[in-house]
């Protein structure tokens, strides 16, 4: 509404202040004072202070019932004459408010129940996964020591193990996933030495491998501490890591840090199967997976958590591929805050 | 002279299989079931090595460490965690307390054995 700033008149109103307080007339409301409340009320124009307080409360009486009007006042100037403009808007019910605020709590109840049962039952299907995958490793020992362990055996025993542990990835993404979709996952980022997660990484997940193979890592420049949650790091480079080892076969993948002037750059290279151009765009969404695959498992979703990870922390990430050459993840992180 | 080893473990299904594979490999074994167990079976038989779970009833794998790290006897006794747990902060927890390594569950036995003959570098043997 405009209001005149001598007389506190209403000089033009909008549509819905028209039907709340003028009955759906405009002759009902414009060009009369201001009044202390509408329709139902025996109040006099003059109960409304002289000049407008900066947001004031109107009661309305539509259909016999009270509801209040909240009035956010300011000053403007048209034609250099200067008016009130009184925005206001229908004050919730308080029993509504609360109802919403209810329904909100109990969604947001559902929604860590939702994460915390996810995340219980990924942690107990661990353990009958650790109790299968020690009987086929004792399997085994018993094999070699009787001196059994032929072709048939030693195919079947490692097929056996590997899905054990893809079935353990599997997990871990999906929990990952419900984490997201829950928006469960907002970053605590502190002051962190990549080079350090990545060490710890390699000896726990990627040395004393199977085929022999290691990870390489190299680092260029005077190392800093980036600016990131240290788990998220963690599961980037863990997926990025593994899919190096996972879709390459005789060389050792390699890990480049390069600490820049400004912000940290790794790189993560594999010399495998490399992903064909075509997919390339895709290669970032969930359930999207390279055409040239075969029957290398997966869920497809480890590349759209990594990416989740890396913007959520303020990161950049690109890659370069070339079928039958390889795969090379470029990241960027800036450094502490204060820089 | 085989090295001993006390396994703590609260699944009868692992920790049976595990006992086996360690025999297997020529370990002494002898299993707990949890902390408190475990510590009483420390004193009692000095083991050369420890494996212990982290969650477990009664007394769970970190206080036990603490426990083991104010004991005279029992804080030269290397103990590996193993845990389900895969978070970054849990290994560096675990190591800080004390752990001379962690093993996330499942593993693979060769993984295992690689840090159990590690840790028992820096045992005399017997």
């Amino acid at each position: 509404m405009v209001i005149s700033t001598d007389e506190q008149t209403v000089l033009k109103a909008n549509k819905p202040a028209l039907a709340i307080l003028g009955n759906g007339k405009a002759s009902n409301i414009t060009g009369k004072p201001l009044q202390s409340s509408y329709r139902g009320s025996s109040l006099q124009k003059d109960d409304m202070p002289v000049p407008l307080p900066a947001s004031f409360l109107l009661p309305v009486y539509p259909e016999g019932r009270r509801q209040l009007i909240d009035f956010r006042v300011s000053k403007i100037k048209i034609h250099r004459k200067a008016y009130w403009l009184a925005i206001g808007r229908t004050v919730e019910k308080q029993q509504t408010l609360k109802l919403q605020l209810q329904h909100l709590e109990k969604e947001k109840m559902l929604h860590e129940m939702k994460v915390s049962f996810m995340s219980m039952a990924s942690h107990e299907f661990r353990t009958p996964l650790t109790a299968i995958a020690s009987s086929i490793d004792l399997l085994e020992t018993r094999l070699q020591l009787d001196n059994q362990f032929s072709e048939f055996y030693r195919h079947n025993i490692h097929k056996i193990s590997d899905e054990i542990f893809s079935l353990n990835t599997m997990l871990d993404e999906i929990l990952t996933l419900s984490k997201i979709v829950s928006n469960n996952f907002s970053p605590r980022q502190t002051a962190v030495d990549v080079h350090k997660v990545i060490s710890s990484l390699e000896c726990q997940y990627f040395s004393n491998r199977k085929d022999g193979r290691s990870l390489v890592i190299k680092v260029a420049g005077k190392p800093r501490n980036v600016f990131v949650d240290k788990d998220h790091l963690a599961k980037i480079f863990n997926n990025l890591i593994g899919n190096a080892f996972k879709y390459s076969e005789k060389k050792n993948p390699a890990i480049l840090l390069s600490y820049h002037k400004h912000k940290l750059v790794v790189k993560v290279r594999d010399h495998g199967i490399g992903i064909p151009q075509k997919d390339l765009p895709h290669l970032f969404t969930s359930f999207y997976r390279g055409s040239n695959v075969d029957s290398i498992e997966g869920t497809g979703l480890g590349l759209a958590i990594v990416k989740t990870f890396v913007e959520s922390n303020n990161g950049t990430i690109s890659v370069e591929s070339e079928e039958r050459k390889g795969t090379t993840f470029t990241l960027a992180f800036r450094y502490t805050e204060e820089d | 002279m085989n090295r001993k080893i006390l396994l703590i473990e609260d699944k009868p299904g692992l920790s049976e299989t595990l006992k086996s594979l360690l025999e297997l490999h020529r370990y002494d074994v002898i299993t707990a079931v949890n902390g408190d167990e475990g510590a009483r079976l420390a004193r009692s038989h000095r083991p050369d090595l420890i494996i212990s779970d982290i969650y477990m009833p009664v007394l769970n794998g970190y206080d036990m460490l603490e426990l083991f790290k104010k004991d005279e006897q029992l804080k030269h006794i290397p103990v590996i965690m193993l845990s389900a747990k895969t978070e970054i902060d849990e290994i560096n927890l675990a190591m800080k307390k004390g752990a001379a390594g962690y093993v996330t569950k499942p593993f693979l036995f060769k993984n295992l054995h690689a840090v159990i003959r590690k840790a028992l570098k820096s045992v005399p043997s017997h």
